[in-house]
């Protein structure tokens, strides 16, 4: 192999580098409206009366719409599920006269500039009664708490209650039983990028979409349910790049709809960009309170674990009806070997902001519970906290403890742990808050021991990824393929992949740009760690059906039985004589060529079966689910005057099967760590507890890590254990890189001070309480 | 309405735009100059970053008609307009300091003014310079080590050819 586990130049970086074309961000159309949505002051109301005769009246405004006028079918507006999953919630309209959240859109304009639309909003009057709001989970969930939706007896939309063994059993067996709650906050993805459509629709009712998404058939699905149309009907354009998702561009947001509608109105293309508060609003990582239950024997094996989440969803359940269950499921339930378990899960709705996709997807907040806990229950019980992982871990080759059918055929926790606690130096760590001095250092870890690479055997989520390769008679191939580069770099391990299996140099392959859902195969979103992995697989499929081809033409070119040809370098050659070869450019050249050529000699026919564009078409879910594992090890200094804490080294072990790009790896673990330490410390987007409206809408006052807070050395291991079912043995590595940072952090200053704060974020006024010092 | 000049790159633009439009506003929508990026459009993220006569400012923050008169330099600015970098621009590619690309161009032209003041700046003088450009993808480090390489780069260079 050459390509595989290299870093070959990214095909988008020139471009990125001198002015970066391709974000939705930057799509203009002839005629184009702008839209402005007008938001809810109120976070819970009924609205009386709108008046929009004065903003009609504005020279340059095209369109008004209203909630009377949006179609009254409710759908969930999450991207890879179905619409009317059975799994999910179907509580969302376009617009409603209920107002849940302060921000809900309540009307919109589309106007001929951007400034119109915004006095244009100003002028519209709305009457609303004001109704009694809550926004605590807990006192949601209480008798006489204000009622959000009809059909959530206590303002549950989902209660998930999963186990196995005999609870009662298990904790009659431990030795020791530990409890703790763990309570995380509400974290946005900042992706830098803001959320922007322009929607198009025709005189025949077509509508052209450009969206920053993290999923084009996801949008054309959703838009086309929530509008009440054909899919057929929605044309969903593939922009080149987005500017960043981490899972906050996961759902058709209230923009995507109510452009296409207010298109519909004018005849004109509508564009709607979110402000940067309007994009705080409008996707976070959820809240959740975990109460986490465990029994240990005196030598740290788990006889029991009994945990309770409770997830604040906020106006409507959308995400939250899925995070609640990768959170219970891979964050608590089956990360470790317990033979006596229960979980119990609760989404909440309340009257703040709706809670959205966002990277690790409900794991983050659970292997800080998780994590944290194992760490008390070894520090109490005087254990080795690796060891302690390792005698309740799974192993390799055992069967997949929650996807049925499905082995963890590659599997390195051990390898990881071992790596990377030598790597850190882990048998200097001292005893917990030894230290001398104001400022005091200590190590923690963490691990994220089971994860996935994509969904396959979940319910109702999709996970097909299809390609469309195509050579070129100049030697170069085109690759076609839904999936979108969020900036995580799936263009270039997509190509990278399709070059190795081509034998085709890596510049030889492009990404098409501009593909769109009807001109390529369905593919499911990027998200849940599945690109590299699902697409990858697809790709290569695709580039195995080329490459089949290209070796036939190649036989008959060089009358010899295919089986006897190999392709490296753009070059396809007699494996028992590399002398006797052609370049792919000649091959492809002689397949497109017309079948009679007049060459020196003559005119000399060709046969019919090297006729024919040299093409690659695929379709599939993988076949497997294999487990990522992440270990991290962190050195941290903690300023026991101010509270600050400061993260002085990372080191990172992963098991991601193997290694397709190794400087993009690298990238995508030190930007997790950055979203990770964020979450740890400082990042948190506040609400007014009255009135329910954002207090963090910028980023003077969302404060996330600077290149000045972020440790300088930010090490990465990867163990390559060579995943069967993956594209060159590759699984997956982007969420569970950002799961552990909370715990390991959390751990290490323990370690430091001997504090332990179960609260996310740990901030300064934290350690300094538990210090005693405030 | 009103016209003001604008010498943006080296070439002067002139431009009909209201009183209160900012920099941001008529480099992206009346000029079409779309590498510098809104982020924020409230100082917060750097992603609009330029410079103002060899100072880099946040083009959110400034009125369009407070840069009349001055020297404009936008991403497009940088290295040949043709297939030629910027050492910088080199070196975001070279040392894999580009992930989505949306912080890219405010993060350049930000080291550019770095580059400009400071020769072989230390990580220090590094990391506190862009402090003021968000990025979510990288975690900044190959940022930092893109900017390293170029000011090596441009260190070697001047060696080669010392005026």
């Amino acid at each position: 192999m050459s390509l595989i586990g290299t870093s070959p130049q990214r095909p988008d970086a020139f471009d990125k580098v001198t002015g970066g074309k391709g974000f939705p961000v930057n799509v203009k159309l002839p005629g184009m409206l702008h839209a402005k949505l007008l938001r809810s002051p109120y976070p819970h109301a009924r609205i009386l009366r709108i008046d929009t005769s004065a903003a009609e009246k504005l020279p340059g405004v095209k369109a008004v719409l209203v909630p009377s006028e949006v179609p009254k079918r409710k759908y969930t507006p999450v991207y890879f599920v179905p619409a009317a999953a059975g799994s999910m919630v179907q509580d969302m309209l376009i617009m409603s006269d209920t107002v849940r959240f302060a921000g809900q859109p309540v009307a919109a304009v589309a106007a001929t500039s951007l400034r119109i639309a915004e006095q244009a909003i100003e002028l519209i009057e709305v009457d609303y009664e004001e109704l009694p709001t809550v926004f605590d989970p807990e006192e949601a969930m209480q008798p006489g708490a204000p009622q959000l939706h009809e059909h959530a007896a206590n303002n549950v939309a989902v209660n998930p209650v999963m186990g196995f063994g005999d609870l009662d059993k298990g904790f009659a067996e431990a030795d020791h039983i530990f409890e703790g709650v763990y309570s995380s906050h509400r974290v946005h993805t900042c992706y830098m990028e803001p959320r922007v459509c322009i929607v198009d629709c025709d005189r025949q009712g077509n509508y052209t979409v450009h969206s920053s998404t993290q999923h084009l058939f996801g949008v054309r699905e959703k838009l086309a349910y929530a509008l009440e149309i054909p899919e057929s009907k929605v044309r969903v354009i593939k922009a080149p790049y987005i500017g960043g998702g981490f899972g906050g561009k996961l759902d058709i947001g209230y923009i995507e709809p109510v452009a296409a509608l207010l298109s519909r109105k004018t005849g004109r293309p509508v564009r709607i960009e979110q402000t940067r508060h309007e994009d705080f609003i409008s996707t976070a990582r959820h809240p959740i309170k975990v109460y986490l239950k465990t029994g240990v024997k005196k030598d740290g094996t788990f006889t029991a674990r009994h945990a309770r989440s409770i997830l604040d969803t906020g106006a409507h359940a959308t995400h939250g009806a899925e995070v609640i269950n990768v959170h219970g499921v891979f964050g608590l339930l089956m990360t470790y070997r317990c033979p006596n378990s229960k979980w119990e899960g609760y989404t909440v709705y309340t009257n703040n902001m709706i809670g959205g996709g966002y990277r690790g997807y409900g794991s983050p907040q659970a292997c800080f519970a998780a994590e944290s806990q194992i760490d008390e229950i070894c520090e109490q019980l005087k254990l080795d906290p690796i060891e302690f992982r390792r005698k309740n871990a799974w192993h390799a080759g055992e069967p997949h403890p929650m996807v049925p059918g499905v082995t963890l055929d590659s599997y390195a926790f051990d390898e990881c742990l071992q790596s990377g606690a030598e790597r850190i130096g882990w048998s200097q760590r001292k005893k917990a808050d030894s230290g001398s001095g104001t400022k005091k250092r200590g190590m923690g870890f963490a691990c994220q021991p089971l994860w996935v690479s994509g969904c396959v055997g979940f319910p109702d989520i999709y996970e097909h990824s299809g390609a469309i390769i195509k050579l070129n008679v100049d030697g170069t191939a085109d690759l076609a393929i839904a999936t979108m580069d969020i900036g995580s770099g799936q263009t270039t391990t997509l190509c990278q992949i399709a070059a190795e299996e081509l034998g085709l140099p890596m510049e030889a392959v492009r990404m098409v740009q501009n593909s769109d859902t009807t001109t390529v195969p369905v593919d499911a979103p990027t998200h849940a760690s599945r690109a590299t992995y699902s697409a990858g697989n697809a790709v290569q499929a695709a580039a195995r059906t080329v490459r089949e081809r290209l070796l036939k033409v190649a036989g008959i070119m060089l009358d010899i039985n295919p089986e006897q040809l190999a392709v490296a370098n753009g070059r396809v050659s007699v494996k028992a004589d590399p002398k006797r070869s052609l370049s792919v450019a000649e091959v492809v050249t002689r397949a497109e060529s017309p079948f009679v050529q007049h060459g020196k000699n003559g005119p000399a026919p060709t046969t019919l079966e090297e006729k024919g564009t040299i093409i690659g078409v695929s379709s599939l879910a993988p076949k497997s689910n294999p487990s990522p594992v992440s270990v991290e090890f962190v050195e941290v200094e903690v300023d026991t005057e101010t509270g600050q804490v400061q993260v002085l080294r990372v080191v990172y072990a992963h098991d991601l099967g193997k290694l397709i790009h190794r400087n993009g790896a690298e990238g995508q673990v030190e930007g997790g760590f950055q979203q990770g330490m964020g979450y740890a410390l400082m990042e948190n987007l506040l609400f007014d507890p009255v009135s329910g409206s954002c207090l963090a809408g910028d980023f003077l006052d969302y404060k996330m890590p600077t290149a000045v807070e972020m440790p300088r050395d930010i090490q990465s291991i990867f163990i390559e254990s060579n995943e069967p079912s993956g594209p060159f043995g590759a699984k997956s590595l982007s969420e569970p890189c950002i799961t552990v940072p909370a715990p390991a952090i959390a751990n290490a200053i323990y370690n430091a001070i001997g504090v332990r704060i179960r609260e996310l974020p740990i901030t300064p006024e934290k350690i300094l309480a538990a210090l005693g010092k405030l | 309405m009103k016209t003001i000049e604008l010498q943006i790159n080296g070439a002067a633009h002139e431009v009909s735009i209201e009183a209160d439009e900012t920099l941001l506003q008529v480099l992206r929508n009346r000029l079409d100059l779309i590498g510098t990026k809104k982020g924020c459009d409230s100082g917060g993220c750097g992603c609009c970053s330029v410079q103002v006569d060899g100072k880099v400012v946040y083009s959110c923050m400034m009125y369009a008609a407070g840069a009349a008169g001055k020297a404009i330099t936008t991403i497009e600015g940088l290295g040949d307009g043709g297939t030629t970098l910027d050492p910088l621009q080199q070196a975001f590619i070279d040392a894999g300091a580009v992930q989505c690309g949306y912080c890219t161009c405010g993060m350049i032209m930000n080291a550019s003014e770095l580059l400009a003041t400071t020769k072989n700046p230390d990580e220090d003088q590094i990391r506190h310079a862009i402090a003021g450009n968000l990025c979510r993808c990288t975690g900044y480090t190959k940022i930092v080590d893109a900017i390293k390489l170029a000011a090596t780069r441009i260190a070697g260079r001047a060696m080669e050819s010392p005026e």
